[in-house]
């Protein structure tokens, strides 16, 4: 990234002097480093873990993820890596299954030495892989939207909170659908959290939830049914999810075949991105609302190379979705901080990070100094024929994190929509 | 507070010269707080060889009146149902300790044979509560033990803080939806509306937080 770029000539020198990294002896230099070489005398690989699911009912959406990751890592090693020395990840896969994920944290700490960690979408395997990175002290990237009501020191987070998704998505469906809501989600920790805060949002603007229904993770298709009718029953003016998984897909499909019309009753959702449009089919997600910071057709020159490159790489037909941009510009993220301080060393590296500031495809982000949380763009989007968000609401910058809600209304404002 | 190491000693001494009671009554008789009878049917597993080191603790902690269980060679998971455990350091330990690192289920003394180099990696990925150093004596052993076990349960009462931190941070929000409603719905004063979320709580016999998503999913109820 053209920012990485830029730190290594500059500032990055200094914390390399006084931070000389922990001793690893001199190996002959790389050959394409860029000739800032006094202290990067090894080309002795900087390890970091991955863990995503490409398989089970999450692997979906993890599977962009890893992608995300494994392109920014191959990206920056193929530039001639930090400090003349390549990252090299080890990559499990979890399975989608939280437990799963905490073993293999203890694994990837413990048995390989790694001490980063990017990984995790659904909240139980962040809250998995929590104490482990706590205990020993490592640092996890959790490149994925969630409640909000969390701070650890020794996590990163790059996705949304609900201060940069929930309040201004109320706001759209309310000026554009109507007060009525019904509430779906799969059974687990971030739909009942989420929802709790949604009703909060839409109980304060003068909105009303007209009804809740939950279906297990990894439910079938066969579970949604039952739960679409009930919906069908009770005539709301949108539909919010907190579906993931392959139930996303089974929501929407099961929308359709009950012939409902988006154009009155969209589900709405800040979880459905261009990856589950892809896999629910394009004509199923048509006239659906998701908020997120990201969607690929932001039009900005930064992203449109982002997603040519990610489209070379994986395929014309791959589109891009907000949890891969926030994998990919939270590796980025990682390598413009350890380009400064030359060491892997947790304390040294989360208190480097920071405050930073970064060009990410979304646009200008900056890891909040008091949550190191991401602050983040929001946008809302409709789902066109293409499988493609059409912007509905775009902030003017980007939005300061704020986990705990401290700071924001309680209500949604009265500022006019920026319609597309 | 009191040197918890030179108090134990000192009681154990008192009653194996089999005393009179009355020097125990004036030792604080409180159970929580850390004496030789803290250590009384303490369930401790001992996971080391029994060589003349692995002896001398095993008599120490026998001396002690802990329940003491004991096992070689290392089994594939060490078990986790004791208060407290000592484990052989052995570079494969991480692996066979039941729990992630971060949430332990019992106090973890690791036990270093004490020959060649310390390996600092292996010891931080142990995450254990304290270390015992061969060769040991029995004052080191009861150390150990006083001092695992009561950074365990002092990680335990943190860890339950922030969860209850948490808690009450949502609880919060829900009071404080409850009452808007209430200022807004039965149209009462701030305080009228604290005193009827309490009156409530006490009545049923349930939290605060409990009356207030209660008033907030009934309202949302009726629309």
């Amino acid at each position: 990234m053209p920012a990485r770029r830029k730190m290594a000539a500059g500032r990055g020198r200094g914390k390399n002097d006084q931070r000389q990294q922990e001793a690893v002896g001199p190996r002959g230099n790389e050959e394409r480093e860029r000739g800032l070489t006094r202290s990067s005398n090894t080309s002795e690989p900087w390890r970091v873990g991955v863990l995503f699911s490409r398989t089970g009912f999450m692997a979906v959406i993890e599977e962009t993820q890893l992608r995300g990751t494994l392109t920014a890592i191959d990206e920056i090693n193929n530039s001639g890596g930090v400090n003349g020395r390549p990252i090299e990840p080890t990559v499990y896969d979890p399975g989608s299954e939280a437990r799963a994920f905490g073993r293999l944290a203890k694994r990837l700490m413990v048995e390989d030495g790694v001490s980063t960690i990017f990984g995790c979408y659904t909240s139980s395997s962040r809250k998995a892989v929590l104490p482990v990175v706590e205990r020993l002290n490592g640092l996890l990237w959790y490149p994925t939207l969630y409640e909000g009501f969390e701070f650890s020191p020794n996590v990163i987070y790059t996705g949304a909170t609900p201060n940069q998704n929930s309040v201004e998505l109320c706001r759209v469906l309310m000026k554009l659908y109507g007060p009525r809501v019904f509430f779906v989600g799969s059974d687990y920790i971030y739909p009942r959290e989420s929802n709790r805060i949604m009703r909060e949002l839409i109980r304060n603007s003068g909105g009303s939830v007209v009804g809740e229904s939950y279906v297990r993770l990894g439910a079938t298709r066969s579970e949604f049914l039952p739960v679409m009718r009930e919906v069908k029953k009770a005539q709301p003016d949108v539909i919010f999810s907190t579906v993931v998984g392959d139930g996303t897909v089974f929501l929407y499909q099961a929308y359709a075949d009950l012939g409902l019309d988006p154009k009155v009753m969209p589900i709405a959702s800040l979880t459905t991105t261009e990856a589950e449009i892809r896999a629910m089919g394009f004509d199923v997600g048509e006239g659906h609302i998701t908020a997120a910071p990201y969607f690929q057709g932001i039009g900005n020159e930064r992203n449109s190379s982002f997603v040519r490159r990610y489209k070379k790489r994986y395929g014309e037909d791959e589109p891009t979705n907000m949890c891969l941009e926030a994998s990919y510009f939270q590796v980025n993220v990682f390598a413009k901080t350890l380009e400064e301080t030359n060491s892997m060393d947790t304390e040294i590296l989360r208190a480097s990070v920071m405050g930073s500031e970064f060009e990410a495809p979304q646009g200008n982000v900056a890891i909040n100094p008091i949550w190191g949380h991401a602050d983040l763009w929001t946008r809302v989007g409709r789902a066109n024929s293409l499988g493609q968000f059409d912007l509905v609401y775009e902030s003017p910058s980007c939005v300061a994190a704020d986990p705990y809600l401290i700071g924001y209304s309680r209500s949604i404002g009265q500022r006019s929509l920026a319609l597309a | 507070m009191h040197n918890p190491t030179f108090e134990t000693t000192t009681m154990t001494r008192v009653r194996e010269k089999g005393q009179r009671g009355e020097r125990q009554e004036k030792s604080p008789p409180s159970s929580s707080q850390t004496s030789a009878r803290t250590f009384w049917d303490m369930k401790v597993a001992v996971i080391v060889e029994r060589d003349d080191d692995g002896e001398r603790l095993i008599r120490e902690l026998q001396r002690m009146r802990c329940g003491v269980h004991h096992e070689w060679p290392m089994p594939q998971q060490v078990p986790a149902q004791f208060d407290a455990i000592f484990c052989a350091l052995t570079d494969d330990l991480p692996q066979r300790l039941p729990w992630l690192p971060g949430e332990p289920a019992a106090a973890l003394i690791v036990v270093d044979h004490g020959k060649g180099a310390l390996d600092l990696t292996l010891l931080h990925n142990c995450a254990p509560h304290a270390v015992l150093t061969y060769p040991s004596t029995g004052r080191a052993a009861q150390a150990s033990l006083a001092v695992a076990r009561s950074h365990f349960l002092y990680e335990r009462r943190l860890r339950s803080r922030i969860d209850k931190l948490d808690d009450s941070l949502r609880t919060t929000r829900s009071v404080e939806r409850a009452k808007s409603l209430l200022i807004r719905v039965k149209k009462v004063s701030e305080e009228e509306a604290y005193n009827y979320l309490r009156r409530q709580a006490m009545e049923r016999r349930v939290t605060i937080g409990a009356v207030a998503n209660a008033i907030i999913d009934s309202y949302d109820l009726l629309g």
